[in-house]
């Protein structure tokens, strides 16, 4: 086969995962080398469906022994089927990113054989690609569910990123549709992934640490194959990121691929509404210090389809509005719809000059939409309409704001 | 009165100089090339002087702060019309209010400075990620683009270090500027003297990465509407993927 159809097998297969950061590395270039990470990670272009191309992203294969019900790889599709050799993969890796189209490389694999046999040919390759091409860019691995723990040591050596998907938010979930997954060959790696990085960050005399997954270990989880609810998928996020401390958790919503009675019908479209409320959502827990109880609970267990998760929860919690710009901790600023983490830096950094105005907010280029509902500045208040819930609402949603784009993850909100 | 300088950022120090030595409010501060004349205004030419740049030059760095120096510098890289204006003005409330200068964005004059280094390093974080080598018969890399602001020697120590074994070429076709680095060292120079010629591989590489680029788009979820929000269109022309 052609390196051509392999490449538009193995990326075709591999873009239902989400992921595509290339951030939390600072792995230097070495004497000799080629490349090196970039701690904010890059971005190298958008695909059609606008999401960013950092990482060459591909499945070492896609010949696959499991049957998960909602993958486009299992066993019993019929799908063209295809596998790298180290060498290709290694070129191909080496040529796009001497050529600055690429970041590193994102690699999976559909389980072939068995999960330690999978788990070594992505080490071999790996290990090609870091000793002989001598290539120090960023390699984010995935981790075969099921592989021995010495192969997840030896994979998290040499990557900068792992992540082992958790796929469905329940284990009634997983059990349905991916019964060949055990839900403890998930977990279980992921504790070891998390006592390798803290052992390996501690600072130890004399001689250099080897690093290991030194950008941190994700996961990812599919929104809409099963019949969790917002609540519980957003628990289980606030859950995992102390248990595991994630670097993230990444949602996909579900695009059917597959029919099957268990599974929601060929012709529904993914919910990326939904899977943007639960990012947003996930941005307030990592940024903003909201917890997720605050946020639903049993009597409000979805997200509001016209409000952001914030807006929902200020207009729940009225009484704590309006915030005084001038004087409120910036814990509480962050709080405010529309004042997103990098304003409510600017703003505590400017007022420690001079008092601030609705005007100078203005000039800052905060977005006060939202936020002029929600604050004075200097005992003022800033609309001409009442902090009333039945009030607030219309103007708050998001058909009155037209500078959303479906998809986007707005990390100023 | 407006002042006329060689558009250097020597230049605008050195009209920034001239301005408090002469105790005068400059209305603008325009590069000699560009400069239209206004009726009824006065004119001074400004030669630029490098013991006089270099004392405004130590009395950002000492009174307000490094940064507040990079500020204004990617603020100058710009090449806003009305950059030299604005320099001046930041410096000016830079002097009184001292380190706090960079912190003080309810300012007006400080803002504008803020929003332009914010508009130069935007792009220079972007073509970071979208600037895209091809390789020459001669074996050398060659990038070549078309930046809004002259950002080329914002960017170079980044693939100096990372693409460190390939001598490469990177190219400001907007302003004939181009740098290049020979796994040694970069030199800057302008007019490129010399015709890019594709090596055979590059067509082969090509074809893949526009093949990898159309593959990984999910096709139910597209929207090219976001696309052009983080790649605007302006930047398609020299990018690979983006070619028919």
């Amino acid at each position: 086969m052609k390196l051509l159809d392999k490449l538009q097998i193995l990326a075709d297969s591999a873009k239902y995962d989400v992921s595509c950061s290339s951030s939390g590395s600072d792995r230097k270039n070495r004497p000799g080398g080629v490349g090196n990470a970039s701690l904010p990670g890059i971005c190298h272009s958008w695909a059609d469906d606008g999401r960013c191309i950092s990482l060459l992203k591909v499945l070492f294969s896609n010949v696959c022994i499991y049957d998960c019900k909602y993958c486009v790889n299992r066993a019993t599709n019929d799908v063209r089927r295809a596998s790298f050799t180290p060498d290709e993969l290694c070129e191909l890796t080496i040529q796009f990113y001497r050529r600055n189209y690429i970041e590193g490389l994102f690699l999976s694999s559909a389980v072939l054989k068995s999960p330690d046999f999978t788990m070594e040919l992505m080490i071999r390759a790996m290990r090609k690609l870091r000793h002989e091409y001598r290539f120090n860019g960023y390699i984010h691995v995935k981790s075969i569910p099921g592989a021995d723990i010495r192969l997840v040591n030896e994979a998290g050596l040499l990557a900068d990123r792992m992540s082992i998907n958790i796929e469905l938010p329940s284990t009634d979930g997983l059990r349905l549709l991916a019964p060949q997954k055990d839900p403890a060959s998930i977990l279980a790696p992921m504790d070891y992934v998390r006592d390798r990085i803290m052992e390996s960050r501690e600072p130890v005399l004399y001689k250099r640490r080897e690093a290991f997954v030194p950008a941190g270990q994700t996961t990812q989880l599919i929104v809409g194959a099963t019949r969790d609810s917002d609540l519980k998928i957003l628990t289980l996020t606030e859950h995992m990121y102390k248990r595991f401390k994630l670097k993230r958790v990444y949602y996909s919503a579900y695009v059917p691929v597959n029919g099957h009675r268990d599974l929601p019908a060929l012709n529904t479209s993914p919910p990326l509404l939904r899977e943007h409320r639960i990012y947003q959502a996930d941005w307030l827990l990592r940024f903003y210090g909201f917890r997720a109880g605050e946020l639903l609970d049993e009597g409000h267990a979805s997200f509001d389809t016209h409000v952001d998760p914030k807006c929902d929860w200020a207009l729940r919690n009225l009484d704590k509005f309006p915030v005084e710009i001038n004087r409120a901790p910036i814990e509480m600023l962050l709080r405010v719809p529309g004042i997103g983490y990098k304003m409510a830096e600017k703003i505590v950094r400017a007022r420690r000059i001079g008092p601030l105005s609705f005007e100078d907010l203005k000039r800052m280029r905060v977005v006060l939409k939202r936020a002029k509902y929600f604050i004075t500045c200097s005992g003022r208040y800033c609309s001409d309409v009442d902090l009333d819930a039945g009030v607030l609402y219309p103007l708050l949603s998001d058909e009155a704001d037209s500078r959303i784009i479906p998809g986007q993850v707005s990390i100023f909100g | 009165m407006i002042y006329i300088t060689d558009g250097s950022f020597e230049g605008i120090l050195t009209a920034v100089f001239e301005a408090y030595d002469r105790k005068e409010e400059p209305e603008a501060i325009v590069c000699g090339d560009v400069c239209q004349m206004q009726l009824a205004s006065e004119i001074r030419e400004i030669v630029t002087d490098e013991s006089k740049s270099d004392r405004v030059y130590r009395a950002i760095a000492e009174k307000m702060s490094g940064e507040s120096l990079e500020n204004l510098y990617r603020a100058f890289l710009s090449e806003h019309p009305d950059c030299g204006i604005y320099i001046y003005r930041y410096i000016k409330v830079g002097l009184k209010v001292g380190r706090r200068v960079t912190s003080y964005l309810q300012n007006p004059d400080v803002l504008r400075i803020n929003d332009l280094n914010y508009k130069v390093s935007a792009e220079c974080h972007r073509f970071l990620g979208m600037l895209r080598f091809k390789k020459t018969r001669s074996g050398i890399f060659y990038a070549g683009y078309e930046p809004d602001h002259n950002i080329t020697m914002l960017i170079t120590d980044h693939f100096a270090e990372r693409l460190s074994d390939q001598p490469w070429i990177i190219h400001d076709q907007k302003r004939d500027i181009f740098a290049l680095f020979n796994t040694e060292e970069v030199v800057f120079s302008k007019g490129l003297p010399l015709s890019i010629c594709e090596a055979g591989e590059e067509e082969e590489f090509e074809t893949l990465w526009k093949r990898y680029f159309k593959a990984i788009a999910i096709e139910s979820r597209k929207n090219p509407k976001l696309q052009r929000s983080y790649m605007p269109r302006r930047y398609w022309k020299h990018l690979i993927e983006k070619q028919p």
